[in-house]
């Protein structure tokens, strides 16, 4: 991972994503007013930090050739894959045809997310789970909650 | 002296009706029953069940939170004593001697001690704050906007020096939070920046949805790296839970000192109740007999930081209701709550709702004594809860963080944006940056600007007013001092330490 030119490739990326983020908030604003100092306009406070990021990234760049440190760790892929595979079938879900479907479903895909995942297990934990969610939140708590929305059937719990 | 009782005795008529009670114990069992779940800290706690409050009056909705937020707490340190999982930094120092006590057989001991301490420093933090909170009130009515700004960046400044690792890297996570707070309206223009004409950014972002993204799914993403290799206490002894007589008088003084330290260091705005819990450690090894014993299950080390931890959790608030700046990311989530419910935490408080400050002074004593009276005979069901394996458990995390985020706005794109701050979350701790600094810069960032506007109008444009205002002037230097203390390379060195320690 080493190369003469980079010594801290963690501190390299750092830098170079803040640059980034930077550019796109002071992007975002072109189209709103900087103001004065005594009636600050509504871009001028972020503007302002957005620009002390950036110089905050470019110095991490800078002593990302001149000093070295950590280097960059390893990405495991896998967890979050598959969480926000679950996340995106909640959000799907949620609304039509409601919890009963967008729990088991977002948890059963979540599931995969960790080597050890087991089906059997998997499926009986989502159904007692939702089960208990749907207990304790809608039926104890009384929250706003839709569990089963079906429009063809006129189903709406 | 007669004041002080009587406002103590309002609070506590007030607090003390039957559904009220009811309320806190319904709050105070699902605080623990989420807040014991692994790497679901206080912050991620409090988002997930704050809907439960919504349609209740501000008063019992308050008395239900401060029940959950105690049981937050305390369901963290259960986590990391059976566990050794720290739900969040400041139970990092239990889960030292917490957990080698576990493994010796004494969890029921540890558990217990810890209940007894943090009841002793809660009843003492209650009476500090009831005693304090009249003249703070009355220091913060001198402030103008100068003052509340320059006191900001103090708070920032000591976020930065308490984050570990790189202080140029938390330098810039408070910046990101600060840049993150200005996405949505305008103050006084309501112009909408940043918001790449998505209509649902448009009211910015929600500090609970940051917070269960960034230390909630993203310490999901982290453990699932590792695999099933927990260190639970598989055996089903836990032993009795009351501490004996020798052990008792073992903890008194620790407790005593973490109480003291705690209640001090709660009151510094920028998070100090954070290092309530490592300084409560490191006096207790300095003045033990026999230091070698840390670390290998002394009970001190779990009655002095626990002590510490609950003293600092409760003497934050004080910070929030007296001044109206939330310390830290669990108050800010707070004053979203009381927002919720038409309070608006701040000095005028005191005066004009006078029954609720008590109210919520006295139900945070009962949400103390709640915690004794139900964790302990509930233990066994806490360490069943924790007995889940991790590849099934992160999945009822998910599902929690789920609800918690949709009970908010019943919005699904806000479900996707919990993924993406998770990710972020993520990517910042593979980067080696705190997200401790971005959530306190995001909480106080429309403050900031609000108050750092305002003074510019007043004094018009000049902005020599932060340093002409002596106590202004005060709040500036002393951050200035923090920073350049953090930059010291011997200081920077000893942070390490203290961390790693």
């Amino acid at each position: 991972m080493k190369t003469d030119l980079v010594k801290s490739s963690q501190n390299l990326i750092s830098g170079l994503i803040l640059i980034a983020f930077a550019a796109i908030a002071v992007w975002s604003l072109s189209n709103l007013s900087q103001g004065t100092v005594t009636s600050i306009g509504p871009a001028m406070v972020p503007r302002t930090v957005a620009l002390l990021i950036g110089l905050g990234g470019v110095v991490l760049v800078v002593l990302s050739l001149l000093h070295e440190s950590e280097p960059l760790e390893r990405w495991h892929v896998r967890g979050p894959v598959f969480v926000s595979l679950g996340l995106i079938a909640f959000a799907l879900t949620i609304k039509v045809p409601g919890f009963l479907v967008a729990a088991p479903l977002s948890m059963m895909i979540a599931g995969w997310g960790s080597q050890d995942a087991r089906l059997r297990e998997l499926i009986i934990f989502s159904v007692v789970l939702t089960g208990f969610c749907i207990l304790l939140f809608k039926v104890l708590l009384g929250q706003q909650l839709p569990i089963l929305v079906i429009h063809s059937l006129s189903i709406r719990i | 002296m007669m004041e002080f009782f009587g406002h103590l005795g309002l609070g506590f008529a007030v607090a003390l009706t039957m559904q009220n009670i009811i309320l806190c114990f319904v709050g105070c069992l699902v605080g623990t029953l989420i807040g014991v779940l692994p790497g679901i800290g206080p912050i991620a706690t409090i988002s997930i069940l704050l809907p439960l409050t919504f349609g209740l009056e501000p008063t019992s909705a308050l008395i239900m939170l401060a029940g959950i937020y105690y049981g937050a707490q305390y369901g963290g340190s259960t986590a990391s004593i059976l566990l050794n999982i720290p739900g969040e930094s400041s139970a990092v120092v239990t889960a030292l001697d917490g957990h080698a006590m576990a493994r010796k057989g004494r969890a029921g001991v540890a558990l217990g001690i810890s209940a007894i301490g943090s009841f002793f420093a809660g009843c003492f933090s209650t009476l500090l704050m009831a005693a304090m909170a009249i003249p703070l009130a009355s220091i913060a009515l001198i402030f103008g906007p100068a003052e509340y700004f320059s006191m900001m960046v103090m708070g920032l400044a000591f976020a930065i020096l308490l984050a570990r690792g790189s202080i140029l890297k938390a330098i810039l996570m408070v910046l990101v939070g600060l840049l993150l707070a200005g996405i949505g309206p305008d103050l006084t223009t309501g112009q909408l920046r940043m918001t790449f004409s998505q209509r649902w950014l448009s009211d910015g972002i929600e500090i609970s949805l940051l917070g269960m993204g960034l230390f909630g799914m993203a310490e999901v993403f982290r453990s699932l790296e590792h695999g099933e290799s927990r260190d639970t206490v598989r055996t089903a002894a836990i032993g009795r839970l009351l501490p004996n007589r020798a052990e008792m008088k073992q903890s008194a003084k620790p407790i005593m000192r973490g109480t003291l330290l705690g209640s001090i260091l709660g009151l510094l705005p920028g998070n100090g109740a954070v290092l309530a819990p490592f300084a409560s450690y490191t006096l207790e090894k300095r003045l033990a007999k026999d230091p070698s014993r840390f670390g290998h299950g002394a009970i001190e080390g779990v009655a002095g930081p626990e002590s510490a931890n609950n003293a600092g959790a409760q003497t934050s608030f004080i910070p929030l209701l007296t001044l109206g700046i939330p310390p830290n990311a669990v108050m800010a989530v707070m004053v979203g709550a009381m927002t919720i419910h038409g309070i608006v935490p701040g000095p005028q408080i005191i005066s004009k709702t006078p029954d609720i400050f008590w109210g919520i002074i006295a139900s945070m004593w009962i949400g103390n004594l709640m915690l004794l009276v139900i964790n302990l005979p509930l233990v066994g069901l806490w360490v069943k809860l924790l007995k889940v394996p991790y590849r099934l458990m992160f999945v009822g995390i998910m599902i929690f963080c789920c609800l918690g985020v949709y009970f908010i706005r019943r919005e699904p794109i806000d479900i996707l944006m919990l993924g993406g701050l998770g990710i972020v979350g993520y990517g910042l701790a593979k980067l080696n940056f705190e997200p401790a600094p971005l959530t306190l810069g995001f909480v106080l960032g429309r403050m900031m600007e609000e108050n750092l506007r305002q003074a510019l109008i007043i004094s018009r444009g000049d902005i020599l007013t932060f340093v002409e205002r002596p106590i202004s002037l005060v709040f500036l230097l002393l951050a200035i001092v923090m920073l350049g203390i953090g930059f010291l390379p011997k200081v920077s060195k000893r942070r390490e330490e203290v961390f790693v320690e």
